[in-house]
């Protein structure tokens, strides 16, 4: 099949999603009503509660869910073939995925902006509050354990890569210092700090890795895990305006010039899958079900999405109208964004064999190769193409990385601090953090590592649909829109993790890994249980609450 | 201005603050949150009485208050609001 149709049929896909089913649950259900106030425009305090364009939301939304996600989890589906994955992207996003995203905006919004712990707590039970926080931090170690993942392996596969990623660091370095201190245009700060970053592509292709350090140091994992979380450590540590933030500017250019050309890429050169449609049902990480599900998770449905849209974009819309086309219309995007992760991955290789090679060594590898392509489609070289699909892939992953451990310096601090403290020490807090996903990075097996953290991320997902579910019903709505995706996600998931914790764990008991390896399946197996041990108890609680409001709508009201 | 003119220009900002939205916004905001910070750590300091940490003697508080009114309610509903692991990450 050609790659175009894929594209079309997703279009279709978004339109119908968005344009009908989307706006019935809105106008329908949800009863979103524009001269209801927002707590936007009730508790603007100029910070975290600020009314703000659709246009301004819509740009923060997509930026803030659309990371390397959407892009590893079809590159490595594929594997199963690539109809079922685009099956699962499509069916995924129109049945659940915006379901999520857009009724986690409405849930706070409705709610006085409040976050998800205080919404567990409201309406399911205090209980649920401290099983969903705790279950919040292991699932933020599987994001840093897996993005760092993508990074050390891209920055081993593509040579180029890390020369263009030290020129992204400095000209996001010297963006802050141009935009905070000499107040320098934004104009010419962006141009600047942009065409510096593309000089650090170029020069990475004429400067690769092995050339400048040597063939070991350039192939060696040790020091690109070092690399990527001294670069998280500085972004947690130092003030955001000076590392983080002028960074992520920077590289949003660069990651968004990218995919817009690539998509046209795409569309000029319109290849055909030359992967297969359909493989087999088991393969060598596992079922189908429950594992490709899991393995596209961004794409499909993310509980990452819910956490944005509660804590984020909530507290900013400025109408209730705008709910839709920011939770659910940039849902609708990041489809099509998955959907060319899996035409980079199922058009670019002659044979599944060529394919399996190149996956087998990280998908940042296949991303850049795709990048490198269909940017050569439209005249640019394939080597500089290639180095700069290396860079995406790497400021898509670091971005999300760096903000997760900067997060996560918190929840130690928050978390550990009683115990001692010591761990209220912003460089201590950081350093347990990095070496926690350090661990993670270099003795697990990645391909494991990305299904725990899908099924972790989905898991959230189906956690933050059943908050909605207890919302909807003690406002009495209808449910089944939101209850039977839960479902779903629940079983999918905890089928998931529990398949990847035992597997993981049985090789560790059986004396099948020995090494380093050992010490990764064995934390990925435990933190897999750890998680399926929340989410049944969180379960037990949500029903618990189900079963009240049920038993409230039974009972007659009283005159 | 013609219907034609208003819809490119329309589309232009959209386009305009689409970017806004996709590079700068969250920069904007962490400005605004780290001043905020700062702005309501001084008043927790010179005014806490209101929520009851006593921290500087009422004689300066009360000299301070004209200055501080402005901000008294959003700063109470911050202080107060409760918050979780997932207000640091959006």
């Amino acid at each position: 099949m050609n790659a175009v149709v894929a594209l079309i049929v997703g279009f279709v896909v978004a339109v119908i999603g968005y344009r009908f089913y989307a706006s019935r649950v809105d106008a329908r259900i949800i009863q979103a009503d524009p001269k209801r106030a927002t707590p936007a425009t009730m508790y603007m305090d100029g910070v975290d509660f600020m009314p703000t364009s659709r246009n301004i939301l819509f740009g923060y939304q997509f930026k803030s869910i659309a990371g390397a996600g959407p892009i590893i989890g079809p590159i490595i589906a594929i594997q199963w073939g690539w109809l079922p994955a685009l099956l699962w992207i499509l069916l995924g996003t129109f049945f659940i995925g915006w379901v999520q995203d857009y009724s986690s905006a409405m849930i706070a919004v409705r709610n006085e902006g409040a976050s998800f712990g205080g919404l567990s707590y409201r309406f399911i039970s205090p209980r649920a509050r401290i099983i969903l926080l705790s279950f919040i931090y292991f699932y933020l170690l599987l994001i840093v354990g897996a993005f760092g993942n993508v990074v050390v392996s891209t920055a081993i596969n593509l040579k180029a890569a890390p020369m263009a990623w030290l020129f992204l660091t400095i000209a996001g370095i010297l963006a802050g210092q141009m935009i905070y201190r000499w107040r320098k245009d934004i104009l010419l700060t962006t141009a600047l700090t942009v065409l510096i970053t593309l000089i650090g592509i170029w020069a990475g292709t004429m400067a690769p890795s092995d050339k400048v350090l040597g063939e070991s140091l350039a192939n060696s994992r040790w020091l690109w895990a070092i690399a990527a979380f001294v670069f998280c450590y500085f972004a947690a540590v130092l003030p955001i305006w000076r590392f983080a933030l002028p960074i992520n500017y920077v590289a949003a250019y660069i990651v968004f010039l990218g995919l817009f050309f690539g998509v046209i890429g795409v569309l000029v050169l319109r290849p055909d899958f030359t992967l297969p449609a359909y493989t087999e049902f088991t393969i060598k990480i596992g079922p189908m079900w429950p594992i490709m599900f899991v393995t596209i998770a961004c794409g499909a449905i993310s509980g990452w999405h819910s956490v944005v849209s509660s804590s984020g974009t909530a507290r900013q819309l400025e109408s209730e109208l705008d709910a839709r086309p920011v939770g659910a219309g940039v849902m609708f995007v990041e489809m099509v964004l998955a959907i060319f992760a899996l035409i980079i991955a199922g058009t670019i290789y002659a044979s599944p064999a060529e394919y399996g090679a190149a996956v087998a060594k990280g998908p940042g590898g296949v991303f850049a190769a795709g990048v490198g392509k269909f940017l050569g489609a439209l005249g640019l070289p394939i080597e500089l193409g290639r180095s700069y699909g290396s860079v995406m892939m790497i400021v898509l992953a670091i971005t999300i990385m760096q903000l997760v451990v900067r997060f996560m310096k918190v929840a130690t601090s928050e978390l550990l601090g009683d115990v001692s403290p010591i761990f209220k020490n912003a460089h201590v807090g950081t350093f347990v953090a990095s070496i926690l996903g350090m661990v993670l990075v270099l003795t697990g097996w990645w391909q494991y590592l990305w299904v725990l953290f899908g099924g972790a991320n989905q898991l959230m997902a189906s956690l933050a649909l059943m908050l909605i579910t207890a919302w909807l019903m003690s406002e009495g709505r209808s449910t089944t829109w939101v209850f039977y995706p839960m479902i779903f996600m629940f079983v999918t998931t905890v089928a998931a993790l529990l398949y990847t914790s035992y597997s993981l764990l049985s090789k560790v008991l059986s004396g099948a890994v020995k090494g380093e390896a050992l010490i990764g399946n064995t934390i990925m197996g435990i933190v897999g249980f750890f998680l399926v041990i929340a989410a049944f108890f969180l379960a037990v609680e949500a029903f618990k609450a189900f079963g009240r409001y049920k038993t409230l709508k039974a009972q007659p009201v009283s005159a | 201005m013609s219907e034609e003119e208003k819809r490119k220009g329309g589309i232009f900002k959209a386009v305009k603050e689409f970017v806004y939205g996709v590079a700068a916004h969250d920069s904007a905001r962490f400005a605004l949150k780290t001043r905020s910070s700062m702005e309501h750590l001084f008043i927790l300091i010179t005014m806490g009485d209101m929520l009851g940490v006593p921290i500087l003697p009422p004689y300066y508080s009360l000299r301070l208050l004209p200055y501080v009114v402005p901000q008294i309610s959003t700063w109470k509903r911050r202080m107060l609001r409760e918050k979780d692991l997932t207000d640091a990450l959006a």
